[in-house]
């Protein structure tokens, strides 16, 4: 008997974030439960808080009061040059992310303002699908549901179970949203729980691959190709964050449409053009951003890439000039 | 790693250099080599930051540099880096990828100290920038014994009065800066040039006094487009229609001065945590404040604007003879720290002295230009605009 199979409300894991309202992950409307933890480093990544699986600090200036005011982070227990003033007229404290690292749950709420917080908390299963269950009229009347996301849901294989097979027990529809690149047990144990599954299909190439997000896709596309085999009846979203200069081209499109057409239960490939959304973040977790020199693809581009997918699923439209 | 305090008996010393190049890294090394030889110490180099030790298998020759005295009496002071850099230098968090083909950051720090005691290393040199500092720092006290080196472009190291690299970086500076301002006079146009200086505006402003640009925009005077378009309307001219904004990488806005960014279709994909603002913690891209000057500024003026970017390349290239001579004397109080048992300390030039300053003191300060500094009023003496008014 897997872990989940006992008893879930003693299942917890470690949660971003809990957002509500959503409808671009799956059918309807949905909540989307962040999770810690990803085993990817895609340079563009939009959630960079998420990527590692402990809670980590994070701090915003805009509610800092100052050494003057407050000062309480200058103090032990926090670790010494962990937070600094610099002379001028203002006094907001700065963070050293390299000395940083170590404050916890504990210090972070001796902060009186809020400025330092954690990114990530543990939460139980029955936690988290009480929160999820506050919006069940919404997903009644839209087809929506619950969408576990990331990071990378799959790292955490018994906790994602629990909350997506309890999800079901409360009568509500499960997705994931993932990159696959986890151990195929991880994929097996969630799976028989899951109605849609949006993944990612970031390159085609596997050194490029590796190159852009940490290592190459064998497993990935095995994983993908698997998962679409063993369990005809989840419905498969496939989906490529579309970067200029390194994915945002007809071969990388075409190459995922040859992958998916064959399995008729992918039932869709979207597109999601770029955007460096995840900026401010980096900035408040002290990170550096990778990806540099890139920009938004441009609309054109997008509906010309769009309407090669939408010819491949037999949608109408024809295929839209590149200008 | 155990302090042996023997000063006067052989020793062995390792030097390695942090991430990204300065001009006159190769010069602190042979200074530093040549003055431990005189002590008749043995110094060995770690190639790519601490890769060559953390990853002795990655190279033919195990990754560590014996830094003989033939090696050192060819070694061209302004060529590359002897020993190589790594993209990333903090052992707390190395990049690694598990068994499991799943990307992780290790940390590598016990195992780099345990290393350099089994190499028999005394004390370690380190070649770092401002956050090297606090790595170096965090190491130190976790019983490594080390003496750093400041080296960077900005010369936002508190510290030391010059860090080696800027005088290099600032003479290329303004060799570019020239040759954009005669671009921008045959174009009719106003060139807005974005250099080096994510914290500290020394370099954009020593530069753009240099050429004696039209405003020059740094991170200290978080400048207004608005009145800068409005000097410059006064200064281009129909006999003079051309201009030049030199920008700091790191330039900041006056509230409602900066144009916003419009939103995307990928924004649904992300947490919420993705709509967080910036925060003065500041890391951003190259280009994006010689873009977002450029484009306000063609708003509100009639010229035509040419955003250009300095950008990393400026790191390149031979030192300039302040750098290499610099450079020299750090590599040489570096040892003398050394043979001092002076570790956990940061060599410092306070002139006419090099000297010796705790690292706990040498992090977390950042050289700014302060309000009174004799550049602003020299710059103000030229009609340079600084952004706003002072």
């Amino acid at each position: 008997m897997s872990k989940q199979e006992g008893n879930s409300s003693a299942i917890s894991g470690v949660v971003l974030n809990i957002q509500r309202y959503c409808s671009h992950d799956g059918p309807g409307i949905r909540t989307n439960v962040f999770l810690k933890g990803c085993s990817l480093r895609c340079k563009w990544c939009g959630n960079p808080e998420s990527i590692a699986f402990k809670p980590e600090l994070s701090y915003d200036p805009k509610k800092c009061t100052g050494k003057a005011a407050c000062g309480a982070c200058l103090k032990p227990p926090f670790p010494e040059g962990a937070f600094y003033v610099v002379d001028g007229a203002d006094d907001k404290v700065h963070v050293n992310w390299d000395l940083a690292g170590d404050c916890d749950e504990e210090m972070v709420s001796l902060c009186p303002t809020g400025a330092l917080e954690m990114f990530g908390k543990r939460m139980t299963v029955d936690e988290v699908l009480d929160e999820v269950e506050k919006d069940s009229s919404f997903y009644r009347s839209t087809g929506g549901g619950m969408t576990l996301s990331g990071g990378e849901c799959l790292l955490q294989p018994d906790f994602s179970a629990a909350l997506l097979k309890g999800a079901h027990e409360r009568g509500i529809n499960t997705a994931i949203e993932t990159a696959c690149n986890v151990p195929w047990k991880n994929v097996e144990q969630v799976l028989p729980h899951v109605d849609t599954m949006l993944h990612d299909h970031k390159l085609t190439d596997a050194e490029r691959h590796k190159k852009w997000a940490g290592v190459g896709n064998k497993r990935i596309l095995e994983n993908f190709k698997k998962a679409y085999e063993t369990f005809p009846d989840i419905d498969f979203i496939a989906r490529t964050p579309l970067i200029p200069g390194i994915n945002a081209d007809e071969e990388h499109i075409r190459a995922v449409l040859e992958f998916i057409r064959p399995h008729k239960n992918v039932i869709d490939y979207e597109l999601l053009p770029y955007h460096r959304f995840g900026l401010g973040k980096y900035l408040s977790l002290g990170v550096v951003y990778e990806l540099d020199d890139y920009k938004t693809p441009s609309d054109d581009l997008v509906k010309h890439l769009q309407a090669i997918i939408d010819e491949a699923f037999g949608r109408t439209g024809q295929e839209a000039p590149l200008k | 790693m155990k302090e042996r305090g023997r000063a006067d008996s052989k020793r062995r010393i390792a030097i390695m250099v942090g991430a990204g190049h300065v001009p006159g890294i190769n010069a602190v090394i042979m200074g530093a080599a040549m003055a431990a030889d005189k002590l008749g110490w043995e110094m060995v180099g770690i190639r790519d930051g601490f890769d060559g030790l953390l990853h002795p298998e990655r190279y033919s020759d195990g990754g560590l540099v014996t830094l003989s005295q033939e090696l050192i009496e060819n070694l061209d002071p302004a060529a590359a880096g002897l020993l190589g850099q790594a993209p990333r230098v903090d052992p707390f968090h190395v990049r690694t990828v598990n068994d499991d083909d799943m990307v992780e950051e290790v940390d590598m720090s016990g195992v780099l100290v345990k290393k350099l005691q089994a190499e028999k290393i005394d004390g370690l040199i380190a070649v770092v920038g401002g956050r090297g500092l606090s790595i170096l720092y965090k190491l130190h006290r976790k019983g490594l014994n080390v003496v750093c080196v400041p080296r960077s472009i900005e010369n936002e190291i508190a510290s030391t009065m010059v860090s080696f690299g800027f005088n290099s970086a600032l003479s290329f500076t303004i060799e570019l800066l020239d040759r954009v301002h005669q671009a921008a006079r045959a174009a009719r146009k106003i060139a807005v040039v974005e250099v080096l200086g994510e914290q500290a505006g020394w370099l954009a402003l020593q530069a753009g006094i240099a050429v004696c640009a039209d405003a020059v925009l740094i991170p200290e005077i978080p400048c207004d487009l608005k009145a800068v378009a409005s000097k410059l309307r006064d200064r281009v001219t129909t006999s003079r229609p051309y201009g030049l904004v030199v920008v700091a990488e790191g330039a900041r806005f006056v509230e409602d001065s900066q144009p916003q960014a419009k939103p995307s279709s990928l924004k649904a994909s992300l947490s919420p945590l993705a709509t967080g603002d910036a925060s003065d913690h500041v890391i951003r891209r190259s280009g994006q404040a010689a873009e977002t000057v450029a484009n306000g500024l063609q708003l509100l003026l009639a010229q035509e604007t040419m955003p250009l970017v300095m950008g990393p390349w400026v790191r390149g290239g031979a030192p300039t003879a302040v750098d290499r001579q610099l450079a020299v004397a750090y590599g040489v109080g570096a040892v003398q720290a050394v043979e001092a048992g002076n570790y956990g300390s940061m060599v410092a030039f306070v002139p006419p002295n090099v000297t010796f300053v705790p690292l706990a003191e040498a992090i977390n300060k950042v050289r700014t230009v302060p309000a009174n500094s004799e550049f602003m009023k020299i710059a103000n003496s030229l009609g340079i605009f600084l952004g706003r008014e002072l």
